[in-house]
């Protein structure tokens, strides 16, 4: 897994829950995903479909609303982790 | 408490890590036996655990819910606490020559279950519940007036719909009886070591001792975790490996308050369990004292904070449904306490994989009234005699299952509803039951969906879960491993089938 491939991932997991592509919404990297439909039931499907895909656990202080609120945060929080390092905020 | 010992040992045959009901009991069980060295650990001062927080009604059946019998299993469970009921008798007699509190550790006969109309259905069912396993297991109870039940003295909103006394079910003064109890073992020469374990120490693969925070080891023969919602972690220290089911803090709150006027209560006046939790109820605990008690919420972290939200739940529950004099008592203690709550509802009893090491927590909210039971059977297997209950609460069994996901979703929505009519909480006048119903119902089905597993879950664990994200992860996780799956869930359950309108 590349870095560089986080994002398109991210994005691709995002649709998932949200289903942004079949309504022709063009998703920017900084959109806030909780004022474009996203619950808590899908932030934590989200959470958990990310940490299955990317073999990753994210640590326990970044699991909150505000890790998950746009395409970037949540990237940067796989990325971390994934590079073993805690994403302080 | 207690004055500290001394000298703090370095060595004893049994290491008990937890001072809380069960590891006391099993000391004294063991000292009676004339077993050998015992060392208790455990900070005098702890503010998390849940014996000392502890209503400690012996209401096994006062208890009683709609899932108690139902499934053998529950009814395994349900009968520990029907035998330990018959024990108490004599630990009283044992402890009121080491009590110094000038009052009966008794400090209630009797117990009055009351239904009122303010908790929704699910009190009803409870009720009923109650006096059918009464009546199953042939013991006494009758109806009577809610007037005559000395000092119940709810508002008029939320007066009585029926009420049963249930002559043998009381209470016992908490604090007295761990009192009583530590000095009873002191005396007997048991050592009281006011620490924190830090961590089990062992030795290939057999647990050896206990390290403390100071770094200062206890050897032991065996080492008993008794340490309620911190056992799963003290465990953890010796290896990763050790395949427990998961225990979750159940945080509750209860005050302890002095009478300002009026009738005090004479009895247990509680109603039946109700929304997630215990159900209200109100102790008495001599010289003017009462306890009322007691909220629930399972929560990611063990702490002793107390939510403004419980203290106004409490308070204001009180007041509406047990006496409305309780408005000018005066609080004298708040109590928090963590209950160890297990994935599937059990207790975790048993030896565990490292030799020498035993696990005895996980009674969530009972843990008080079957510790005399549990500390036999524990004694019986540390002394390789055969236990007295059912090896079926093995700490790293596979979680039992007890209901469906189509049963757990809709166990969810009557407890969500329960809630919902117990807080006050209002919709618009066209949201009618059925509409909320179907709103809980919607978010289960969801829930279970992302969880993507198939193991049905109790209505206060899919609560956590769906209200917290390192918890549904844990949930996640361990099912995954274990009876969960990645198979779709059966059709059973899905939004609109409607069994629970």
């Amino acid at each position: 897994m590349t870095d560089a491939s986080t994002p398109s991932i991210v994005r691709k997991l995002i649709d998932q829950q949200l289903n942004f592509v079949a309504h022709g919404l063009q998703l920017k990297d900084d959109d806030n995903l909780w004022d474009l439909g996203m619950t808590s039931l899908t932030c934590l499907g989200l959470m958990l479909s990310i940490e299955e895909t990317f073999d990753v656990e994210l640590p326990e202080e970044v699991l909150k609303e505000s890790t998950f609120r746009t395409v970037a945060s949540i990237t940067e929080a796989v990325d971390a982790a994934l590079e073993g390092v805690l994403a302080e905020r | 408490m207690v004055s500290e010992s001394a000298e703090r040992p370095q060595q004893a045959e049994l290491v008990i890590v937890g001072n809380g009901a069960l590891g006391l009991f099993l000391a004294q069980e063991l000292t009676e036996r004339g077993a050998g060295s015992i060392a208790i650990v455990g900070p005098s001062t702890s503010e998390t655990g849940a014996s000392r927080a502890a209503g400690a009604m012996l209401g096994c059946f006062g208890e009683t819910t709609t899932e108690s019998l139902r499934t053998d299993a529950s009814r395994v469970r349900f009968e520990l606490g029907v035998a330990a009921h018959d024990r108490w008798p004599a630990v009283l007699d044992g402890l009121e020559e080491f009590s110094r509190t000038g009052r009966p550790l008794l400090s209630a006969p009797d117990t009055h279950v009351v239904l009122n109309s303010i908790g929704g259905e699910l009190d009803t069912v409870n009720y009923q519940a109650i006096r059918a396993a009464l009546d199953e297991y042939d013991k006494p109870w009758q109806e009577v007036d809610p007037h005559d039940i000395p000092g119940f003295n709810p508002r008029l909103d939320t007066r009585s719909l029926s009420t049963m006394h249930l002559p043998t079910e009381g209470a016992v003064d908490a604090r007295g009886v761990m009192e009583a109890l530590e000095r009873k073992l002191r005396a007997a020469g048991v050592s009281f070591v006011d620490a924190t374990v830090s961590r089990l120490v062992s030795s290939d693969d057999v647990v050896t001792g206990v390290e403390l925070e100071d770094g200062r080891v206890i050897e032991g023969q065996n080492v008993v975790v008794a340490a309620g919602i911190q056992s799963e972690a003290l465990v953890r220290t010796v290896s990763e490996d050790i395949d427990l089911v998961p225990t979750f803090p159940g945080l509750g709150f209860a005050m302890i308050a002095r009478r300002s006027g009026g009738d005090p209560f004479r009895s247990v006046v509680r109603t039946p369990n109700r929304g997630f939790a215990c159900g209200l109820h109100v102790v008495p605990q001599g010289g003017g004292l009462e306890y009322y008690g007691a909220t629930n919420r399972l929560v990611d972290t063990i702490s002793g904070v107390t939510w403004m939200a419980d203290v106004r739940f409490l308070a204001q529950y009180s007041m509406q449904q047990l006496d409305e004099r309780a408005a000018s008592h005066e609080v004298l203690r708040w109590l928090s306490g963590n209950r160890p709550v297990t994935l599937d509802g059990f207790p975790l009893i048993g030896w565990l994989p490292p030799a020498g090491l035993y696990l005895m927590t996980g009674t969530y909210r009972d843990g008080f009234h079957c510790a005399p039971l549990l500390a036999e059977h524990v004694a019986n297997e540390l002394q390789g005699k055969p236990g007295i209950i059912d090896p079926m609460f093995s700490p790293t069994r596979e979680p039992i299952a007890t209901r469906t996901v189509e049963w757990s979703i809709n166990e969810y929505v009557e407890h969500n509803l329960a809630a919902w009519f117990e807080t006050g909480a209002e919709a618009a006048p066209q949201m009618t039951t059925p509409q909320l119903t179907e709103y809980y119902r919607t978010r289960c089905v969801q829930l279970y969906d992302q969880l993507n597993i198939d193991y049905a879950l109790g209505p206060d664990i899919l609560w956590y879960t769906q209200g917290s994200l390192r918890g549904a992860r844990r949930v996640s996780r361990y099912l995954r491993k274990h009876g969960g799956t990645s198979t779709p869930r059966p059709e059973t359950a899905r939004v609109g089938s409607g069994d629970a309108r």
